[in-house]
């Protein structure tokens, strides 16, 4: 069965990538041994994809390889490289960031210390088992229990009120067991 | 079919080496990188000249491209061929330079609209053999290049990856993020118009005279 030049254009690009079925492909041979036409498109398709395939064609300029291994030697020898492992980027930062926490941490432990000047250990009742605290404090004016805390103390809620803490242990507040501490046991020695 | 065979052991072969290399390379051994990207140069800078149309862009992506692949190296997922991976870095890359070109106006990064129509060659002479020394010569190869600016773009495009680089049609698809069949469309556009512009008895009111006006059959 024949085939026009139509569809042989059609289908010309097909046959060069090898994406005709044999069927196909043998129609078309048909048609090229015959039509001297198609045969000249097909061989100029052939040719223009050998030209272009040539690696002097499109081929960088004069001095591109040499530009381009310098670029790529100089970041090569820059030694470990944070670009090449971003993953190690991330260790630094993990590192960075557990060297902070240990200042942070020490800071926050020593912040009843250090925070609110005078707000030493010391039994605010006089009671050997109660945390020592002495200086300004903060209680809640709008929290149902009667507790008092370091002005930085995450657990103090509602609006706060600052007196001090003698003052807050003969109101009947307790110290928070989360910023001032638990009561210390008693010592049978 | 044969042929096809050799292509494939050929292309596993060249696979498992650069997996190998890619190995060593994320291991340390970053001298190597040099090494492979070897083959892929070209392939590049033939990519990002087609989408850039300037020399020193293209240059300059170029290295950003391949810099950008040795610091991206670790991600590499091996399902793709390092070729159509590097590849895919130019295409984005290139995109984003032209972007950034364009000063802020509305750039698509959508390709144009392929043209369904059936394309009907203009041209039926016979070519006569090129001789690989034709080459050679700077103007010959000038033309070629220019008889490619001709194209709008995503002809350009499909045709330089698969004609250039030698992707296959389905890495062609993959990279472009279209079909198999838009892909073939395209290909048989390109390669058609690309042989009407430089068939060398082909006369368009001296528009292909933009290649060819002083050399008319460029081959000679």
């Amino acid at each position: 069965m024949g085939i026009t030049c139509e569809e042989v254009w059609r289908d010309i690009s097909d046959y060069v990538d090898d994406e005709l079925d044999q069927k196909q492909r043998a129609v078309l041979e048909e048609h090229f041994a015959k039509c001297r036409r198609c045969a000249a498109v097909l061989e100029g398709t052939f040719n223009v994809i050998r030209l272009y395939r040539d690696e002097r064609v499109l081929a960088p300029p004069k001095g591109f390889h040499d530009r381009l291994h310098a670029r790529l030697n100089q970041k090569l020898n820059q030694g470990p490289d944070e670009r090449i492992h971003p993953s190690r980027r991330a260790v630094l930062a993990w590192a960075l960031a557990a060297a902070a926490a240990v200042p942070l941490g020490f800071a926050l432990f020593s912040a009843k210390r250090f925070i609110l000047p005078g707000l030493e250990h010391q039994s605010p009742t006089g009671s050997p088992d109660s945390p020592a605290v002495k200086g300004l404090v903060a209680v809640s004016l709008d929290a149902n229990n009667k507790t008092f805390h370091i002005p930085s103390c995450p657990y103090l809620h509602g609006k706060p009120k600052f007196i001090r803490a003698e003052e807050a242990i003969r109101e009947g507040y307790t110290p928070c067991v989360y910023c001032i501490g638990k009561p210390q046991p008693k010592k049978n020695s | 079919m044969t042929d096809n065979r050799e292509s494939n052991a050929r292309n596993d072969q060249i696979r498992a080496t650069e997996e190998n290399l890619i190995s060593r390379i994320v291991d340390g051994e970053k001298d190597l990188f040099l090494e492979l990207i070897r083959p892929y140069q070209r392939t590049v800078y033939a990519t990002l000249i087609t989408m850039l149309r300037s020399k020193e862009d293209a240059e300059d992506v170029t290295q950003d491209v391949l810099l950008k692949a040795l610091a991206r190296l670790h991600q590499f997922r091996r399902e793709a061929a390092f070729g159509t991976w590097v590849i895919q870095i130019a295409i984005n890359e290139a995109r984003m330079r032209k972007r950034k070109m364009s000063h802020g106006t509305m750039f698509s990064l959508t390709s144009a609209a392929d043209d369904e129509g059936a394309y009907v060659p203009k041209d039926f002479a016979d070519w006569r053999e090129i001789p690989s020394e034709a080459l050679e010569r700077s103007e010959t190869r000038e033309a070629l290049a220019k008889a490619l600016a001709l194209l709008e773009e995503h002809y350009r495009l499909a045709f330089i990856l698969r004609d250039v680089n030698e992707l296959s049609i389905t890495e062609t698809a993959n990279v472009l993020g279209i079909t198999r069949g838009a892909v073939k469309t395209r290909l048989r556009r390109a390669r058609l118009m690309l042989r009407d512009i430089l068939s060398p008895g082909l006369q368009q009111g001296g528009q292909v005279g933009l290649a060819f006006k002083e050399v008319r059959n460029p081959w000679e």
